[in-house]
């Protein structure tokens, strides 16, 4: 179909100031927090779900692709319209439709930022644990699509532990409800599946998220290696200890030198890794179990442990972490970032090949992740405009990804597969475990309307 | 020969003689609401199981999973059944690593294998699931069911728990989702799909779970009430505050005196919550004292704990309530229902009520955390003449549990009953996508069919 007679379907479904195709809109539209590019033939701001229905519907009757989109903070390609289509935007369905104390759940527009939803729970004494390091502007919808994690995952889990029913809009634009407030609803968990599927099943248009009172107490401490490695040992050592704290966050000796010169949240410079461990809960024990921790740190060479010891210094250790990739950006004009993900056991092992991999190709690489995950999140730091460059950042990601999976585990954690990692999809999975994930796509989407040409490599049926 | 034995010497073939039973009695044994496989198979490998599912597929041959037969009566009538596949001989640990808190093993195996297994284990461990019968329930079917117990106020559900697994599907097709890293995202989450699927869509052969530490200490506090609001009031409290119980069950006087562990209640006592607590030490004292605190507000009459043993054989008594009660009573109906929590002592109520209408004895536990209420109904005589008033009875409850955004499952009844009541409740706007999965994974329709929602 022509742009210019999609457009004009569009206005009548949706009003004008509502549908975007100037060339500087489809050049936005085109990227996300990836290194790809793609151009869609124009972008629509629907306003209810009854908007989204008419414009999946009328996409679905002309043959048309569909791609969701929040803020674009995906990092692994999988809002770019590769292959062209609409790309709907949420940014005018922002509304939280409901804080439901008693039944301990919130129901929120997919545009709504995750940190707009804790800043209306504060004032109940409320939270919703998952918390994506861009959580200023990352979106409820972009969440559900990516399955996103953040630090507080390790002992609240992701964001799929945390969703529990959406209102989700079909390829052919059918309504229909999944989950629900209430848990266990007879059927197949489809809001389980739906729940980082990239956008590639339906789109959803509610969500149904679990809250939770606010933790008793808290306790942050900022422990200080003179090596990765220690700082390593550590992080598999205290889960090996059978000790599972809110968080354990990791920052490397070049993140550390970014975030000072940009943050300042009083990380030491001289340091090669720092961990970042929170404590929440009870406050029983909690003294007890920071000194377990502690013994353990000091037992893996830590340099000093600190605790911070008012909520200012704690939020300011949270905004070095929070703000790292972005102060990473500083460096270099580019990074990429990789997210393999390997059993806490083998982290020391695999952070040691990671730098081998960053020197083989002769590339900076800084680490800030989830370390008590397993959820590695090496930056390649390179100028695009550098085509050598550039090859050699893809050469590394992949082996990165390659050794993620050797050691037992996976090649995405938290990102999703997205554009960028589709081909690595075969490190971890056979042709028929990609089959059977093709079936399910069949299912929700038989003509491959929603989000085309992501997650799934080509296999040989 | 017939054309069934030409079918089966196959399965002969591929499992070993030995592993093939097709002697009646047995096969009486393992019907479901009346209908008999005509043959058991038990393979000993996944791919046995994968080349046992494709020959079946290949045949149009019907195939019922099995684990320990605790959960057969669940789910509606089958359709038919030829092959009950069971996965007795699926029972080994295939990768337990305590330091990574993650632990694989095969679906035969029994939860209890597993616990003991892992308390072993250094300062020891153990998998955060506490469904009915642990003792002989299977690793497969309690995922296949999505069993849980008291314990999911704090740990949560299989969705929670189980980060991998390995499925045959119906075409054979060994298929691996997840794997062993509490985080992925690489493709579709397929372990959500064959959560509670009964069968349907797969053949659970591994899995992955998360584990924890055991806990340091463990307590249960008992908290009688007279009135159900005093209850509920209290209740509503624990869930508001700040205090983390793993569980908090509200039980009627008729479910305290069928328990299988005596409780004497307080003269006027017609309402008990039971807490369960597990953490740091220091956390178990202090908040038995807050709660005990908090419920003299709103009336109780009596407070109890219990430790180490009878704290144990307290909660195994809520977990398998059913055992036992099904010999005293064969007509029993166990029914699941769902609802908002903050609903949890306006729906106890009603359901008391409905029953105490019809005349007919109900017990009820509810995950008075969660929005769960299990309700256990004992018709007394004349059974077959109550068969009507029964039924009715389900539509009622099911309509409450409706009205509160929720529905209600028949998790087991007599055959009489399953014949005239859909045992999923009300259907829901999402099993059009359902139906869509069911027809795409198993075009042939061989797995389990039946027995889920809306007759797949």
């Amino acid at each position: 179909m022509d742009r210019e007679k999609m457009v004009e379907e569009l206005v009548k479904l949706v009003g004008k100031e509502n549908v975007l195709s100037s060339e500087t809109d489809l050049y936005l539209y085109g990227y996300d927090a990836s290194l790809f590019r793609g151009k869609p033939d124009c972008i629509v701001l629907p306003g209810s779900t009854e908007e989204v229905s008419k414009i999946v519907k009328f996409a679905h009757e002309a043959g048309v692709h569909v791609v969701g989109r929040g803020s674009g903070t995906n990092l692994s390609g999988g809002t770019i319209p590769t292959q062209g289509g609409i790309v709907v935007h949420f940014s005018r369905m922002n509304r939280i439709l409901e804080i439901d104390i008693e039944n301990q759940r919130a129901v929120v527009e997919p545009g709504v930022f995750t940190l707009a939803l804790k800043n209306a729970l504060a004032r109940y004494g409320y939270v919703y644990q998952p918390d994506p390091a861009s959580e200023k502007v990352s979106t409820f919808g972009g969440n559900f699509g990516e399955n996103s994690g953040g630090p507080h995952c390790l002992k609240y889990g992701v964001t799929t532990n945390h969703i529990l029913g959406a209102e989700v809009v079909l390829y052919n634009g059918d309504v229909v409800h999944v989950g629900g407030k209430t848990l266990d609803n007879p059927g197949y968990d489809l809001t389980g599946v739906l729940v980082g599927s990239e956008g590639t099943l339906g789109i959803a248009t509610k969500l149904i998220l679990r809250i939770m009172p606010k933790p008793e107490a808290v306790k942050t401490m900022l422990a200080i290696y003179n090596t990765l490695e220690d700082a390593g040992k550590t992080v598999s050592a205290i889960i090996g200890d059978g000790i599972v704290p809110a968080t354990l966050e990791m920052l490397d000796r070049l993140t550390i030198k970014a975030v000072e010169e940009s943050i300042h949240a009083g990380f030491p410079l001289d340091a090669e890794a720092v961990l970042i461990i929170e404590l929440d809960g009870l406050k029983d024990g909690m003294e007890r179990l920071a000194e377990r921790i502690m013994e353990i740190c000091k037992k893996n060479n830590v340099r000093e442990v600190k605790a911070a010891k008012t909520e200012a210094e704690r939020m300011q250790l949270w905004a070095g972490r929070k703000g790292a990739f972005g102060a990473i950006a500083r460096l270099r004009p580019n990074y990429l970032v990789c997210d393999g993900t390997v059993p806490r056991t083998k982290l020391p092992e695999v952070l040691t090949k990671v730098m081998e991999v960053g020197r083989k190709y002769d590339l900076s690489i800084a680490n800030v992740f989830h370390a008590g995950d397993g959820n590695l999140h090496p930056l390649i730091l390179f100028d695009e405009r550098n085509e050598e460059e550039l090859r050699k950042v893809h050469l590394a990601g992949s082996e990165i990804m390659k050794l993620c999976a050797e050691a037992g585990g996976t090649i995405s954690g938290e990102h999703g597969i997205g554009t960028e990692k589709k081909k690595e999809m075969l490190f971890v999975f056979t042709p028929q475990d990609i089959g059977a994930m093709k079936k399910v796509k069949m299912a929700f989407d038989p003509e491959d309307i929603y989000n085309p040409g992501k997650v799934l490599p080509e296999i040989q049926e | 020969m017939p054309k069934t034995d030409k079918l089966f010497s196959k399965l002969r073939e591929i499992i070993g003689e030995a592993n093939v039973i097709q002697d009646p009695d047995k096969l009486k044994a393992y019907a479901i609401d009346g209908k008999k496989p005509k043959v058991i198979v038990s393979p000993g490998t996944i791919d046995e199981v994968s080349k046992v599912v494709a020959h079946a597929n290949q045949q149009h041959l019907f195939i019922t999973p099995r684990g320990n037969g605790t959960k057969m009566g669940m789910g509606g009538i089958p359709k038919k059944i030829d092959i009950i596949l069971s996965t007795s001989q699926l029972n080994r640990i295939t990768d337990s690593d305590c330091e990574n808190l993650t632990l694989s093993a095969e679906s035969g195996m029994t939860l209890d294998e597993v616990q003991k297994s892992l308390a072993k284990v250094g300062k020891g461990y153990f998998l955060p699931l506490d469904p009915p019968f642990t003792e002989k329930a299977t690793l497969g079917g309690i995922i296949a069911t999505n069993s849980s117990g008291p314990k999911r106020l704090l740990y949560g559900t299989v969705r929670d728990l189980i980060i991998g697994a390995k499925t045959v599907f119906p075409n054979g097709d060994i298929v691996v989702s997840g794997g062993k890293t509490v985080k992925n995202v690489s493709g579709y989450d397929m372990c959500k799909l064959l959560i509670g699927s009964y069968g349907t869509l797969g053949i659970l052969c591994e899995m992955t779970f998360k584990l924890l530490p055991l806990p340091e200490k463990e307590a249960t506090l008992l908290l009688s009430f007279a009135k159900l609001e005093e209850a509920d009031n209290f209740v509503r409290e624990m869930r508001g505050s700040q205090l983390i119980p793993s569980s908090i069950e509200t039980l009627n006087a008729i479910a305290v005196q069928k328990m299988k562990y005596a409780i004497s209640m307080p003269p006027n006592g017609n309402y008990l919550v039971a807490i369960g607590l597990e953490g740091v030490a220091e956390s178990i004292d202090r908040q038995i004292f807050e709660m005990s605190e908090i419920g003299k507000k709103h009336g109780i009459l009596e407070a109890v704990t219990l430790y180490s043993e009878k704290h144990q054989a307290f909660w195994i008594a809520i977990r398998d309530f059913s055992k036992g009660l099904t010999e005293k009573c064969p007509n029993l109906i166990s029914l699941k229902s769902n609802f908002l929590i903050s609903k949890s002592g306006e729906m106890l109520e009603s359901y008391e009520k409905i029953t105490q209408g019809l005349g007919i004895d109900g017990a009820f536990i509810s995950h008075a955390g969660n929005g769960i209420l299990y309700s256990y109904i004992l018709p007394a005589k004349n059974f077959r003449s109550k068969i009507e008033s029964l039924v009715e009875l389900i539509g009622k409850l099911t309509f409450e549990a409706m009205k509160n955004e929720g529905n209600l499952v028949v998790e087991s009844s007599p055959l009489s009953i399953k014949k005239k009541v859909d045992v999923w409740g009300q259907s829901r706007s999402d099993y059009l996508v359902v139906r869509r999965l069911k027809e795409q994974i198993d075009p042939g329709g061989i797995l389990n069919i039946g027995r889920f929602v809306g007759g797949i």
